[in-house]
Protein backbone atom coordinates (compact mmCIF):
# COMPACT_ATOMS: atom_id res chain seq x y z
CA UNK A 1 0.00 0.00 0.00
CA UNK A 2 3.01 2.22 0.62
CA UNK A 3 5.28 0.50 -1.92
CA UNK A 4 8.24 2.82 -1.55
CA UNK A 5 8.38 2.03 2.17
CA UNK A 6 8.14 -1.72 1.56
CA UNK A 7 10.60 -1.55 -1.32
CA UNK A 8 13.07 0.16 1.00
CA UNK A 9 13.07 -2.96 3.17
CA UNK A 10 14.45 -4.96 0.23
CA UNK A 11 11.73 -7.56 -0.36
CA UNK A 12 12.38 -9.90 -3.33
CA UNK A 13 9.00 -9.30 -4.96
CA UNK A 14 6.57 -6.46 -4.32
CA UNK A 15 2.97 -5.88 -5.35
CA UNK A 16 1.61 -2.35 -5.09
CA UNK A 17 -2.05 -1.50 -4.61
CA UNK A 18 -3.83 1.81 -4.00
CA UNK A 19 -5.92 0.65 -1.06
CA UNK A 20 -6.16 2.31 2.36
CA UNK A 21 -4.24 1.00 5.38
CA UNK A 22 -6.11 -1.63 7.34
CA UNK A 23 -7.80 -3.01 4.22
CA UNK A 24 -5.02 -4.49 2.09
CA UNK A 25 -7.20 -7.16 0.45
CA UNK A 26 -10.22 -4.92 -0.02
CA UNK A 27 -13.58 -4.39 1.58
CA UNK A 28 -15.05 -6.81 4.13
CA UNK A 29 -17.15 -9.55 2.53
CA UNK A 30 -16.00 -8.71 -1.00
CA UNK A 31 -14.71 -12.23 -1.62
CA UNK A 32 -14.24 -11.78 -5.37
CA UNK A 33 -12.24 -8.59 -4.95
CA UNK A 34 -10.09 -10.10 -2.18
CA UNK A 35 -9.41 -13.22 -4.24
CA UNK A 36 -8.31 -11.12 -7.21
CA UNK A 37 -5.83 -9.22 -5.03
CA UNK A 38 -4.39 -12.39 -3.48
CA UNK A 39 -4.16 -14.05 -6.87
CA UNK A 40 -2.32 -11.02 -8.25
CA UNK A 41 0.17 -11.30 -5.39
CA UNK A 42 0.75 -15.04 -5.76
CA UNK A 43 1.15 -14.96 -9.52
CA UNK A 44 4.16 -12.69 -9.10
CA UNK A 45 5.90 -15.68 -7.48
CA UNK A 46 6.10 -17.26 -10.93
CA UNK A 47 6.35 -14.10 -13.03
CA UNK A 48 9.29 -12.48 -11.21
CA UNK A 49 12.63 -13.25 -12.85
CA UNK A 50 14.90 -11.59 -10.29
CA UNK A 51 15.07 -9.61 -7.06
CA UNK A 52 13.32 -6.26 -6.55
CA UNK A 53 10.56 -7.08 -9.03
CA UNK A 54 7.69 -4.63 -8.62
CA UNK A 55 4.25 -4.78 -10.17
CA UNK A 56 1.11 -2.75 -9.54
CA UNK A 57 -2.41 -4.13 -9.37
CA UNK A 58 -4.93 -2.03 -11.31
CA UNK A 59 -7.74 -2.18 -8.73
CA UNK A 60 -9.33 1.12 -7.72
CA UNK A 61 -10.61 1.79 -4.20
CA UNK A 62 -14.34 2.57 -4.44
CA UNK A 63 -14.28 5.52 -2.03
CA UNK A 64 -12.48 8.84 -2.10
CA UNK A 65 -9.53 9.23 0.32
CA UNK A 66 -11.67 11.55 2.46
CA UNK A 67 -14.46 8.97 2.66
CA UNK A 68 -11.96 6.24 3.54
CA UNK A 69 -10.42 8.40 6.30
CA UNK A 70 -13.81 9.46 7.64
CA UNK A 71 -14.82 5.83 8.18
CA UNK A 72 -12.20 5.67 10.95
CA UNK A 73 -12.31 9.15 12.44
CA UNK A 74 -14.09 7.98 15.60
CA UNK A 75 -11.13 5.77 16.59
CA UNK A 76 -8.88 6.85 19.47
CA UNK A 77 -5.50 8.15 18.26
CA UNK A 78 -2.52 5.76 18.37
CA UNK A 79 -0.30 6.25 21.45
CA UNK A 80 2.48 7.90 19.41
CA UNK A 81 -0.01 10.36 17.93
CA UNK A 82 -1.31 11.19 21.39
CA UNK A 83 2.25 11.74 22.65
CA UNK A 84 3.21 13.94 19.71
CA UNK A 85 0.05 16.00 20.13
CA UNK A 86 1.13 16.72 23.70
CA UNK A 87 4.83 17.12 22.86
CA UNK A 88 4.99 18.24 19.23
CA UNK A 89 8.73 18.97 19.44
CA UNK A 90 9.30 15.17 19.53
CA UNK A 91 7.92 14.87 16.00
CA UNK A 92 11.37 15.69 14.61
CA UNK A 93 12.71 12.54 16.33
CA UNK A 94 10.07 10.37 14.70
CA UNK A 95 10.67 12.04 11.35
CA UNK A 96 14.42 11.45 11.61
CA UNK A 97 14.07 7.90 12.95
CA UNK A 98 15.60 8.71 16.34
CA UNK A 99 13.91 6.17 18.56
CA UNK A 100 14.59 6.52 22.30
CA UNK A 101 15.68 3.02 23.34
CA UNK A 102 16.00 3.73 27.04
CA UNK A 103 12.33 4.64 27.26
CA UNK A 104 11.54 1.00 26.47
CA UNK A 105 12.87 -0.12 29.82
CA UNK A 106 10.14 1.78 31.69
CA UNK B 1 5.51 4.14 -9.03
CA UNK B 2 1.98 5.16 -9.81
CA UNK B 3 0.50 3.68 -6.63
CA UNK B 4 -0.36 6.40 -4.15
CA UNK B 5 -1.90 5.16 -0.94
CA UNK B 6 -0.38 8.12 0.88
CA UNK B 7 -3.55 9.93 -0.13
CA UNK B 8 -5.44 7.81 2.40
CA UNK B 9 -3.19 9.10 5.20
CA UNK B 10 -3.16 12.35 7.13
CA UNK B 11 -0.45 14.87 6.28
CA UNK B 12 1.87 14.16 9.24
CA UNK B 13 1.85 10.36 8.76
CA UNK B 14 2.51 10.87 5.07
CA UNK B 15 5.59 13.03 5.72
CA UNK B 16 6.98 10.67 8.34
CA UNK B 17 6.57 7.62 6.07
CA UNK B 18 8.19 9.38 3.12
CA UNK B 19 11.15 10.34 5.29
CA UNK B 20 11.51 6.75 6.54
CA UNK B 21 11.26 5.35 3.02
CA UNK B 22 13.96 7.72 1.75
CA UNK B 23 16.33 6.62 4.53
CA UNK B 24 16.11 2.85 4.04
CA UNK B 25 19.33 1.08 3.08
CA UNK B 26 18.49 -2.07 1.22
CA UNK B 27 21.73 -3.98 0.91
CA UNK B 28 21.62 -7.22 -1.09
CA UNK B 29 18.06 -8.24 -1.93
CA UNK B 30 17.51 -12.00 -1.71
CA UNK B 31 15.76 -13.90 -4.46
CA UNK B 32 14.86 -17.58 -4.59
CA UNK B 33 13.05 -18.72 -7.74
CA UNK B 34 10.10 -21.03 -7.16
CA UNK B 35 11.37 -24.61 -7.19
CA UNK B 36 8.14 -25.99 -8.62
CA UNK B 37 4.97 -24.77 -10.31
CA UNK B 38 2.74 -22.48 -8.23
CA UNK B 39 -0.09 -25.02 -8.49
CA UNK B 40 2.06 -27.45 -6.46
CA UNK B 41 3.26 -24.98 -3.83
CA UNK B 42 2.27 -24.82 -0.18
CA UNK B 43 1.63 -21.17 0.65
CA UNK B 44 1.75 -19.43 4.03
CA UNK B 45 0.51 -15.94 4.88
CA UNK B 46 1.94 -13.35 7.24
CA UNK B 47 -0.18 -10.37 8.27
CA UNK B 48 1.12 -7.30 10.09
CA UNK B 49 -2.32 -6.42 11.48
CA UNK B 50 -1.40 -7.65 14.98
CA UNK B 51 -3.87 -10.56 14.99
CA UNK B 52 -3.98 -12.93 17.96
CA UNK B 53 -6.40 -15.74 18.67
CA UNK B 54 -8.65 -15.24 21.67
CA UNK B 55 -7.11 -18.34 23.28
CA UNK B 56 -3.59 -16.94 22.75
CA UNK B 57 -1.65 -14.13 24.44
CA UNK B 58 -2.74 -10.68 23.19
CA UNK B 59 -0.22 -8.34 21.56
CA UNK B 60 1.05 -5.97 24.25
CA UNK B 61 -0.97 -2.79 23.83
CA UNK B 62 -0.37 -1.70 27.43
CA UNK B 63 3.37 -1.43 27.01
CA UNK B 64 2.95 0.53 23.80
CA UNK B 65 0.62 2.91 25.63
CA UNK B 66 3.28 3.39 28.33
CA UNK B 67 6.05 3.74 25.73
CA UNK B 68 4.62 4.88 22.37
CA UNK B 69 8.04 4.44 20.70
CA UNK B 70 7.81 0.69 21.34
CA UNK B 71 5.92 -1.89 19.28
CA UNK B 72 5.42 -5.55 20.25
CA UNK B 73 7.99 -7.55 18.20
CA UNK B 74 6.55 -11.01 18.93
CA UNK B 75 4.49 -13.15 16.56
CA UNK B 76 1.31 -15.19 16.79
CA UNK B 77 0.48 -18.37 14.98
CA UNK B 78 -2.90 -18.45 13.27
CA UNK B 79 -4.00 -21.97 12.27
CA UNK B 80 -5.87 -22.43 9.01
CA UNK B 81 -9.61 -22.36 9.69
CA UNK B 82 -9.36 -19.53 12.22
CA UNK B 83 -12.05 -16.93 11.55
CA UNK B 84 -12.86 -13.40 12.72
CA UNK B 85 -14.89 -15.02 15.54
CA UNK B 86 -11.70 -16.48 17.02
CA UNK B 87 -9.36 -13.47 16.96
CA UNK B 88 -8.78 -9.86 17.87
CA UNK B 89 -6.86 -7.29 15.83
CA UNK B 90 -4.49 -5.45 18.21
CA UNK B 91 -2.83 -2.98 15.83
CA UNK B 92 -3.56 0.52 17.17
CA UNK B 93 -2.48 2.45 14.06
CA UNK B 94 -5.08 1.04 11.69
CA UNK B 95 -8.83 0.68 11.97
CA UNK B 96 -9.13 -2.88 13.32
CA UNK B 97 -12.86 -3.12 12.62
CA UNK B 98 -12.52 -4.09 8.96
CA UNK B 99 -10.33 -7.10 9.75
CA UNK B 100 -12.50 -8.02 12.70
CA UNK B 101 -15.61 -7.96 10.53
CA UNK B 102 -13.93 -10.18 7.92
CA UNK B 103 -10.52 -11.65 8.68
CA UNK B 104 -9.77 -12.11 4.98
CA UNK B 105 -9.40 -8.32 4.68
CA UNK B 106 -6.06 -8.69 6.49
CA UNK B 107 -5.29 -12.44 6.50
CA UNK B 108 -6.89 -14.05 3.45
CA UNK B 109 -6.85 -17.72 4.49
CA UNK B 110 -10.29 -18.48 3.00
CA UNK B 111 -9.34 -16.80 -0.29
CA UNK B 112 -6.11 -18.84 -0.31
CA UNK B 113 -8.09 -22.07 0.18
CA UNK B 114 -10.35 -21.07 -2.71
CA UNK B 115 -7.33 -20.47 -4.96
CA UNK B 116 -6.07 -23.93 -3.99
CA UNK B 117 -9.44 -25.49 -4.88
CA UNK B 118 -9.31 -23.65 -8.21
CA UNK B 119 -5.89 -25.17 -8.91
CA UNK B 120 -4.01 -21.84 -8.90
CA UNK B 121 -1.85 -22.78 -5.90
CA UNK B 122 -1.09 -26.16 -4.31
CA UNK B 123 -2.43 -25.83 -0.79
CA UNK B 124 -2.60 -23.39 2.09
CA UNK B 125 -0.18 -24.12 4.94
CA UNK B 126 -1.74 -25.39 8.17
CA UNK B 127 -0.31 -22.46 10.07
CA UNK B 128 -0.18 -18.76 9.21
CA UNK B 129 1.27 -15.87 11.19
CA UNK B 130 0.71 -12.36 12.41
CA UNK B 131 3.02 -9.59 13.54
CA UNK B 132 2.45 -6.10 14.84
CA UNK B 133 2.89 -3.64 11.99
CA UNK B 134 3.98 -0.75 14.19
CA UNK B 135 7.59 -1.47 15.15
CA UNK B 136 9.90 1.52 14.85
CA UNK B 137 13.02 -0.38 15.91
CA UNK B 138 13.00 -3.68 13.99
CA UNK B 139 16.08 -5.23 15.69
CA UNK B 140 14.23 -7.99 17.60
CA UNK B 141 11.88 -8.55 14.68
CA UNK B 142 14.75 -9.10 12.26
CA UNK B 143 17.11 -11.01 14.55
CA UNK B 144 14.68 -13.21 16.52
CA UNK B 145 11.08 -13.14 15.34
CA UNK B 146 11.53 -13.56 11.59
CA UNK B 147 13.99 -16.48 11.89
CA UNK B 148 11.64 -18.18 14.39
CA UNK B 149 8.74 -17.90 11.94
CA UNK B 150 10.94 -19.20 9.11
CA UNK B 151 11.80 -22.26 11.22
CA UNK B 152 8.11 -23.01 11.75
CA UNK B 153 7.45 -22.61 8.05
CA UNK B 154 10.26 -24.99 7.14
CA UNK B 155 8.78 -27.55 9.53
CA UNK B 156 5.49 -27.21 7.63
CA UNK B 157 7.20 -27.59 4.21
CA UNK B 158 6.05 -24.14 3.10
CA UNK B 159 7.26 -23.30 -0.42
CA UNK B 160 6.34 -19.61 -0.61
CA UNK B 161 5.03 -16.86 1.64
CA UNK B 162 2.83 -13.87 0.96
CA UNK B 163 3.49 -10.96 3.33
CA UNK B 164 0.37 -8.89 3.79
CA UNK B 165 1.01 -5.43 5.25
CA UNK B 166 -1.86 -3.86 7.11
Amino acid sequence: MIPELTRGVGVPRLVGISYPMGRPLGRPHDADGQRAVLRGMLELLTAAQGPDTYIELPFVWPESPAQARNASKDLPPAPIVELLTKKPWLLVNLYNGRIPHEASAA
Amino acid sequence: MSIDSYRFLDFASRQVMKAWAARQERGVIPFTPLAKPLRECTIALVSTAGIARNDDQPFDQERERRDPWWGDPSFRMIPLGTTEEDVRVYHMHIDPRFGQADLDVVLPMRRLSELAHAGIVGQPAYRHYSLMGYILDPTVLVEKTAPAIADEMRADDVDAVALVPA
